[in-house]
């Protein structure tokens, strides 16, 4: 986390780490971090065990239409007013994750192969409450006992998320940084 | 060469020769073990959740989606009997996702997990409620959570017409994900699947 944040930042972006030691804020704690910043662009980053080994993988949230009683806050929203649902805040900007995703996926076929061309929608907690594009990228079969894998990974990682916030910025006709 | 040496590098060479011989007996004994495990595993299954049986089963292809890879699930044909009725149909069906993959690199569900109760709304939601272990004993990650909810929704909406939602509980409750990263708070859309079975891997969607 640490190479990918230093990684973005010597590429001119703002990097702003929901956490920065072994403390595990809740996901609506990190989505409060992320909701604080205007025009931010949320980045979840995740190591599992499981999955083809060397393969990443990014995430857009996927979202109901009926909605089940969700957990967590909910702030009382108005259709008139700016006040979004908390555990919906993501949905107007599904079409931006989606995209982000897909380029950010594109990005890491090209440099962990085996990794899938296309972004995967999933209900990722992480994401559900972000007011902003939102993504979550999933490194596959990082083992403790590889260390090195990870911190290989960072570089490309780091590049692949820049590409899509770049492509992000241009297809929203803002000057890519 | 000392007397005493002698005899300890005897006694040495007579254990190394009683370790090579023993050495077969125990690979076959591990071998063994290893195969009664799943064997152990179908019997606790047994006691915990005895099989389903109705008046109106009747044996058909079911199809159970089953890991197909590290990173994908895919129909498996399985001879099934199957109930009529839809909520021992979907039971039945459950069952064989938790208790039968054909091996266990196929298995998306921890294989202690149990299905505590299934119900199904007049308006074709489907609530299936699973013991803890289908949380606490899933490896946390995007990835695998999906292939879990996916198998479990993929195989029900195969297999039981007119569902048209799923709802997943833990322990009779509502949880917020499943093993950490996946979303359980919405539903998981039924019988709307994409039409190739890439694509029904690669999507879930809470309704």
């Amino acid at each position: 986390m640490r190479t990918v944040r230093a990684q973005l930042a010597i590429q001119g972006y703002r990097v702003v780490a929901t956490r920065r030691d072994d403390s595990n804020p809740s996901y609506d704690d990190r989505a409060a971090v992320a909701n604080a910043y205007r025009d931010a662009i949320f980045i979840s980053l995740h190591v599992a065990s499981t999955g083809a080994s060397g393969t990443v993988r990014a995430y857009y949230d996927q979202f109901s239409t009926e909605p089940g009683p969700a957990a967590g806050i909910k702030a009382l929203a108005q259709p008139t007013s700016s006040l979004a649902m908390w555990d919906q805040a993501q949905r107007p900007y599904l079409d931006r994750s989606h995209r982000l995703a897909d380029v950010i996926q594109g990005q890491l076929a090209r440099s962990f192969p085996g990794s899938p061309t296309l972004s995967t929608g999933v209900a990722v907690r992480a994401l559900r409450s972000v007011l902003a594009p939102a993504v979550a990228v999933e490194t596959s079969s990082i083992s403790k006992t590889k260390p090195d894998a990870l911190a290989g990974a960072a570089g490309p990682l780091s590049s692949a998320i820049a590409a899509g916030i770049m492509a992000l910025r241009q297809s929203n006709g803002v000057e890519p940084r | 060469m000392p007397r005493g040496l002698k005899i300890v590098l005897v006694v040495l060479a007579v254990a190394v020769v009683a370790g090579l011989i023993s050495l077969q007996p125990l690979r076959r004994r591990i071998r063994r073990l290893g195969e009664s495990h799943s064997a152990d595993e179908k019997a606790r299954h047994a006691v915990l959740a005895p099989p389903i049986s109705t008046p109106t089963d009747v044996t058909v292809k079911a199809k159970i989606f089953w890991a197909a890879g590290p990173d994908n699930v895919a129909p498996v044909d399985v001879d099934l009997a199957l109930s009529a009725d839809p909520v021992e149909r979907s039971r039945q069906l459950l069952q064989a996702l938790i208790t039968n993959p054909p091996t266990e690199e196929q298995r998306t569900l921890p294989a202690d997990t149990t299905l505590s109760a299934f119900y199904l709304a007049t308006d074709g939601t489907a609530i299936a409620d699973f013991s803890d272990a289908v949380a606490s004993e899933l490896p946390s990650g995007i990835l695998s959570e999906e292939m879990a909810v996916n198998s479990i929704a993929r195989t029900l909406e195969s297999n039981v017409p007119g569902l048209r939602r799923l709802k997943i509980l833990i322990h009779g409750q509502e949880v917020d994900t499943l093993a950490g990263n996946l979303d359980l708070t919405g539903f998981f859309d039924l019988n709307s699947a994409p039409a190739s079975p890439t694509a029904a891997a690669n999507t879930i969607s809470p309704r």
